[in-house]
């Protein structure tokens, strides 16, 4: 299928430094590539590793504040380093196209999408204006992009996130370029609608036969996209291989971790027979925001004493609605919140010191949840103090006797502030937080999505371990089914702010399922390169995404 | 051509050269254009334009020097951490600091520095300068430098006054409104667009009509001092006591207490038409200290680790104390100069029209007013004061400047 | 575009209130005086009677929310009553000088806002340059110094010592446009220092702002040349800054003009103000402030308005 013999990309020991504190510091450390017609490499490395920086070294660009230094950077057989910027701009938009993160952003609020798509064809009188926007009505045909005909005469405010990704793929097919870089483009999508667009973005290619490099954090992704895969790890290159060897394979230490990460699982527990009334129980809520729409509609769950329940949903579910409820944020406009069978004061204003103390609550950015300018011995010693009045060296040997049960020294960690310390740890720092309370229940509000895997798989455990020994109930609350899998014991599904589905989890993975547990089940990705085609046949094109969610009702009947 | 266009030319070349051979790109493009702008300057005003752009540079030259050994001294003295600070402030901003060195010690040993007192008249009107009188006198024959030294010190007192307390009143509103939101927000929101959307400098004079004449006395002023403590003190019972009956009880005894004392202060520092002056510009101010601080809190306010702190019950004082102040220091700090330069500002204006500080005390802005008449002689003298008041001004601008920047290069 | 009209109109209706409120307050702040006007006007040689009699006359007799009804109605028929100085109606005396001070502030505006708003899209294109940096330096030290300052150093340099303009602005019904515009320099060249300083540099923070946004870099990673990104995909978002800018810093030029004309001896409003400020002449300083405030929230009003209108997203709703 790939023609392996003709060269487009080769890229030799690129060096980019950044601009900080006064002076340049590298950021890529010496990184070679060479990509060939109708490849796709996909450049996969945690957050810092530099890839987006290397995305936009291959058109010959270097952001503000960076710059690139005694490289190569060979474009068929034009180098980019020497050439002249007016040489470089020829060939952006035209043979080297480029499809960002944040389509919402990317594209200017002032001009309508397909006034930009044109300005390319138009600007290197490819095509006339009637033509140019013929040909992108026909390209958002082929991306599966409703009304075709007409979507691109709105603005971009008007058109959803997914379907401005895939108007954005189409814009930088608009000269029929020889590379198109994609920088992420769908790690700001819910898996349901991210499925959408990686099928019509692996169709275009295809079609087209354009090489590509595909950016992403995801591996399951990059699986389907990608030929070759590279691993990028702080500026520097780990290995390369074609994707099939690469999964089968891996030779590095960093790329095996990479790879095994997924195999914590808990034991599942059961709820307890003897009649005990739930720890949390979420009772017939409606809730909406000042004035809004019902965010909140009719959702009733139970939590028993040292279990998890994870609550699964996409963007706007309502599942952080939930956790705002339950904690007293949001008071509900309808229904009521148990706690072991007695009512909770609906607002956290009315509810005394230990019905606060036993819910307590651990958040997805570790950098927003601790407080910058206060030391670590002092955040964890403050519910310490608050709730239990402990002072002096009672107070101390509690904050050691914490730091020591999330796994950090506590001389180490003791005086230091939360801007030294790494994303896990942090996390770790907010866990002994809420621990400090000693309370019976912790929201976990998407607590790993923001970290790297093997960081939190970690936390995973370190969670696992905790709740075994305290007998703590979670509700975690994640859209991240990999770890629902690992951690969970009952699994709640929401959709548009209502429950469509709940049971154990063994039940919950096996089915029937309700349609909306089966379509997010299916639609995420999976480490295996033929997955999304396997999928597609199975499903058929115009069944998955948000074509497939819209049809579904939450009374649905459940489908095998 | 005299030798001194000559030596001028010879050593701008030389000087764009040298930046050209040693890649000094940002050098040579500074002094090139230079080059460029004085031929012209030298064809339409002759020799007398260049001597003048010479010793603008040599004064530039100085002014750098100066900041550049004085930012040395501060790193010298100061510790380790603050060096590490210091050692990014840009020359502009060690300029601006050496200069409100100098005024603050100018200000305080006002009495020992002057030669004579402020109101003392010592020779005749518009009297020339001699070796008695550095500068000449005024118009009532009162030595200029001297008055000049005790302006820096009531000019300075009275607007670092009047932006002290816009500043109280002002961020304590604003993070009582960021924590509470709701209809507190709404109210105090409201009241300040109202106050904002009067011109200050109408707004002054407004104010300064009514009680700039006969309400101007101690008993008015008394009043006045007690009613605006105790607005701002009420902030701060609220914030501490919340809904705790006992506590109000108390606090309010203790407000009533410290807020007379506060007014009987003030009396003693200042007289009654200064104590006016410095009200009306807290009223002015407050509002807009209240925008930013409200604008500075609520940035805080929506991190997860306030929402936590409210989850636990902490109160409200705990949470402005704790948990937002030490997170908005350093744009407070910023704006304190910024806000400080405004009031001196408008005090100056406010004194310059006559309506401000009330003779015989020294102060820049009548000053500049009282020997206007000067300037027509083309005299520069009745300029020194308002050069001293924009010299201050500049100076805070600078330091403000770097700490703005520095504190939004840290949030990246 | 029923919505942006929605909008607008709700903005409108909010300056409205909040110019009502202000009415009220420059009202009844003269209301807080000891006694009243009357006891200032005659001062301390009245006589009860000839109080009653100029009480009586004056309408102060009446409660104290009637005179307020009587005076915002008179205020809205640009009657503002008579002064209690020279007794002349308060509308014909600051009629003309407001005409004045129009004039120059426009006179101010037309010279600033175009050579403001250009060097600040020139200083922020060379953002972090020498140039960006001695702009910042020069127009730091222009904002700070107080609009006097400046006056008389260009009265000292312009008309003393090279007798280039006249130092003192005087007008007489009698001259030409020219030569207004060359009598006016100065004051107009105090106001444009100020003013082009602040414009100066938000403009460049505006722009700085909107060139970091993520589809200036794809215009730039589509291969749009400098110009065309600037022009086509930069300037159409950057209506909104720059009209807030230049609203903004007109209605700056209010508060400057004061200063300015007291220094140049301008017959215009300001000088009004001041003047009456000074005699305690309350109509005329109540007639004053309504005038600035109302032109104030105008300008205010018109940023906003111009904001609504310029942005794609309301223009084109959902």
């Amino acid at each position: 299928m790939i023609k392996k013999n003709d060269v487009l990309l080769k890229i030799r020991d690129l060096k980019i430094q950044g601009y900080s504190d006064e002076t340049w510091v590298d950021i890529i450390k010496g990184v070679d590539l060479t990509l060939h017609r109708g490849e796709v490499m996909g450049l996969i490395g945690e957050s810092g590793a530099g890839k987006s920086t290397i995305g936009a070294a291959c058109m010959g660009y270097a952001r503000d504040g960076t710059r690139i230094v005694d490289s190569s950077i060979e474009f068929d057989g034009m180098e980019l380093t020497t050439a002249t910027e007016a040489d470089r701009r020829m060939l952006r938009g035209s043979r080297i196209a480029y499809v960002a993160q944040s389509a919402a952003a990317s594209f200017n609020p002032a001009h309508k999408i397909i006034d930009q798509h044109t300005e390319a064809p138009l600007q290197y009188r490819l095509k006339k204006r009637m033509e140019a926007q013929e040909d992108a009505m026909e390209l958002y045909e082929k991306l599966r992009l409703p009304n075709p005909g007409e979507i691109g005469f709105r603005y971009p405010h008007q058109v959803s996130g997914g379907q401005l990704q895939r108007a954005m793929t189409a814009m930088a097919m608009s000269c029929r370029p020889d590379l198109i870089i994609f920088d992420e483009p769908t790690t700001a999508l819910d898996v349901t609608t991210q499925i959408e667009v990686l099928a019509a973005i692996r169709d275009i290619v295809d079609e087209f036969n354009t090489a590509a490099i595909y950016i992403t954090h995801d591996l399951a992704v990059v699986a389907q996209m990608a030929d070759t895969i590279k691993v990028l790890l702080k500026g520097e290159e780990v290995e390369e291989a074609a994707t099939k060897e690469m999964l089968d394979n891996p030779k590095e230490d960093y790329t095996k971790s990479l790879w095994a990460v997924r195999s914590f699982e808990s034991p599942q527990r059961r709820r307890p027979t003897d009649g005990t009334p739930p720890l949390i129980s979420v009772k017939n809520v409606d809730a909406s925001y000042t004035g809004g729409e019902k965010v909140l509609d009719d959702v009733s769950f139970d939590i028993y004493e040292g279990m998890t329940v994870a609550v699964v949903g996409e963007s706007g579910s309502g599942k952080s609605t939930t956790a705002r409820v339950i904690t007293g944020l949001l008071p509900p406009s309808k229904g009521e919140v148990l706690f072991k069978g007695e009512p909770f004061p609906p607002s956290f204003r009315n509810r005394s010191k230990d019905q606060l103390r036993q819910c307590q609550m651990i958040y997805q950015m570790a950098d927003t949840a601790l407080n910058p300018k206060v030391r670590i011995s002092e955040i964890i010693a403050r519910p310490a103090a608050f709730y239990g009045g402990l002072k002096g060296v009672a107070l101390k040997n509690r904050v050691d006797e914490l730091l020591d049960l999330i796994e950090l020294e506590p001389a180490q960690y003791y005086y230091r502030y939360p801007p030294e310390l790494s994303g896990g740890q942090k996390q770790r720092i907010g866990i002994a937080r809420a621990l400090a309370a000693e309370p019976t229940f912790i929201v976990c509000d998407e607590v790993t999505s923001a970290l790297d895997q093997l960081v939190a798989e970690g936390i995973l455990r370190l969670l696992d371990r905790l709740q075994n020994e305290l007998n703590l109930a979670y509700m975690f609350i994640t859209h991240d089914l990999a770890t629902v899998r690992s951690i969970a014991d009952e699994v709640v599904v929401m959709q548009h702010g209502k429950v469509v589905d709940q049971g154990p989890k063994d039940e919950m993975f096996t089915p029937p399922h309700h349609p909306y547990t089966d379509l997010l089940l299916s639609s995420v990705p999976e480490m295996d390169p033929d997955w999304l085609t396997t999928l597609l046949e199975e499903r058929g094109v115009d069944n998955v995404g948000d074509a497939a969610a819209a049809r579904i009702d939450s009374k649905d009947a459940k489908v095998t | 051509m005299s030798v001194f266009v000559i030596i001028y030319y010879t050593l701008l070349l030389g000087a764009s050269c040298l930046a050209a051979y040693f890649n000094k790109r940002s050098a040579f493009l500074l002094i090139f254009s230079l080059t460029l702008v004085s031929f012209i300057l030298g064809i339409v005003g002759g020799v007398g334009a260049l001597r003048g752009v010479a010793i603008a540079a040599g004064l530039l030259a100085l002014a750098a020097m100066v900041s550049y050994a004085f930012r040395e001294f501060l790193i010298a003295i100061a510790s380790v951490n603050l060096a590490k600070e210091l050692r990014t402030a840009p020359l502009t901003a060690a300029f601006g600091m050496f200069v409100i060195f100098t005024y603050a010690i100018a200000g305080i040993f006002a009495p020992v520095i002057a030669p004579f007192g402020e109101a003392e008249i010592i020779s005749s009107a518009f009297a020339p300068a001699d070796e008695n009188m550095l500068l000449g006198a005024d118009q009532l024959g009162r030595d200029m430098f001297s008055r000049i030294i005790y302006g820096a010190r009531n000019t300075v007192a009275l607007a670092l006054a009047g932006t002290v307390l816009a500043f109280l009143l002002g961020a304590l509103a604003g993070l009582l409104a960021a924590v509470n939101g709701g209809w507190f927000d709404q109210i105090i929101a409201r009241t300040s667009d109202v106050i904002m959307s009067i011109p200050s400098l109408i707004f002054a004079l407004l104010m300064l009509s009514i009680f700039g004449g006969e309400l101007a006395n101690d008993t008015t002023s008394f009043w006045l001092l007690t009613g605006f403590a105790v607005v701002t003190g009420l902030l701060v019972v609220t914030a501490v006591f919340e809904n705790n009956i006992l506590g109000w009880a108390v606090g309010l005894a203790a407000l009533i207490v410290v807020a007379v004392a506060f007014a009987g202060f003030m009396l003693i520092i200042f007289n009654p038409s200064e104590i006016i002056l410095v009200l009306v510009v807290a009223v002015i101010y407050s509002p807009r200290v209240f925008r930013l601080t409200r604008a500075v809190a609520g940035n805080v306010v929506v991190m997860d680790y306030i929402e936590a702190a409210k989850l636990r019950g902490e109160k409200t004082w705990y949470l402005i104390r704790r948990e937002i102040l030490p997170n908005s220091t350093a744009p407070l700090v910023a704006e304190f100069g910024l806000e400080f330069c405004f009031v001196f500002l408008l005090i100056a204006g406010l004194s310059f029209l006559g309506l401000g500080i009330q003779p015989p005390t020294a102060d820049w802005g009548s000053m500049v007013r009282e020997n206007a008449t000067l300037v027509s002689f083309g005299e520069i003298t009745p300029l020194i004061p308002a050069a001293a008041i924009a010299l201050l001004t500049v100076a805070v601008n600078f330091v403000v400047d770097w700490m703005l920047y520095r504190s939004s290069g840290l949030k990246v | 575009m029923g919505d942006i009209l929605g909008l607008v109109a709700k903005r409108l209706g909010l300056g409205l209130i909040i110019l009502l409120v202000i009415s009220v307050i420059i009202f009844f702040m003269v209301e807080l005086l000891p006694g009243d006007i009357a006891e200032a006007v005659l001062g301390q040689g009245a006589t009860p009677e000839n109080l009653a009699a100029l009480r009586r006359e004056m309408g102060l007799d009446q409660p104290a929310i009637v005179r307020y009804l009587d005076w915002l109605s008179g205020a809205v028929m640009l009657d503002f009553g008579n002064s209690i100085v020279t007794g002349a109606s308060v509308s014909q005396t600051i009629g003309e000088r407001f005409a004045n001070t129009l004039f120059l502030a426009t006179y101010a505006a037309a010279i600033a806002v175009p050579i403001s708003i250009t060097l600040g899209i020139v200083v922020a294109l060379l953002r972090n340059s020498i140039f960006d940096r001695v702009a910042n330096v020069a127009t730091l030290t222009s904002i700070s110094s107080p609009e006097f300052f400046l006056g008389y150093i260009l009265i000292l340099y312009l008309a003393v010592k090279t007798s280039m303009f006249p130092a003192i602005a005087s007008l007489s019904s009698d001259m030409d446009f020219g030569d207004l515009l060359y009598r006016t320099f100065l004051p107009a060249l105090t106001l444009v220092l100020v003013v082009t300083a602040h414009m100066m540099r938000m403009t460049r923070a505006a722009i700085i702002n909107l060139l970091a946004s993520p589809y200036i870099e794809m215009a730039r990673l589509k291969g749009a040349p400098p110009w065309k990104v600037i022009v086509k995909h930069a300037l159409p978002n950057a209506w909104a800054p720059i009209i807030n800018v230049v609203a903004l810093n007109l209605a700056y030029l209010i508060t400057g003009v004061v200063l300015v004309e007291v220094v140049f001896v301008y017959p215009g409003i300001g000088q009004a103000l001041v003047d009456a400020v000074s005699k305690r002449d309350f109509p005329v300083v109540q007639a004053c402030c309504l005038i600035f405030a109302a032109t104030f929230i105008l300008l205010n009003l018109a940023a906003d308005v111009g904001a609504i209108l310029t942005n794609p997203r309301l223009r084109h709703p959902k």
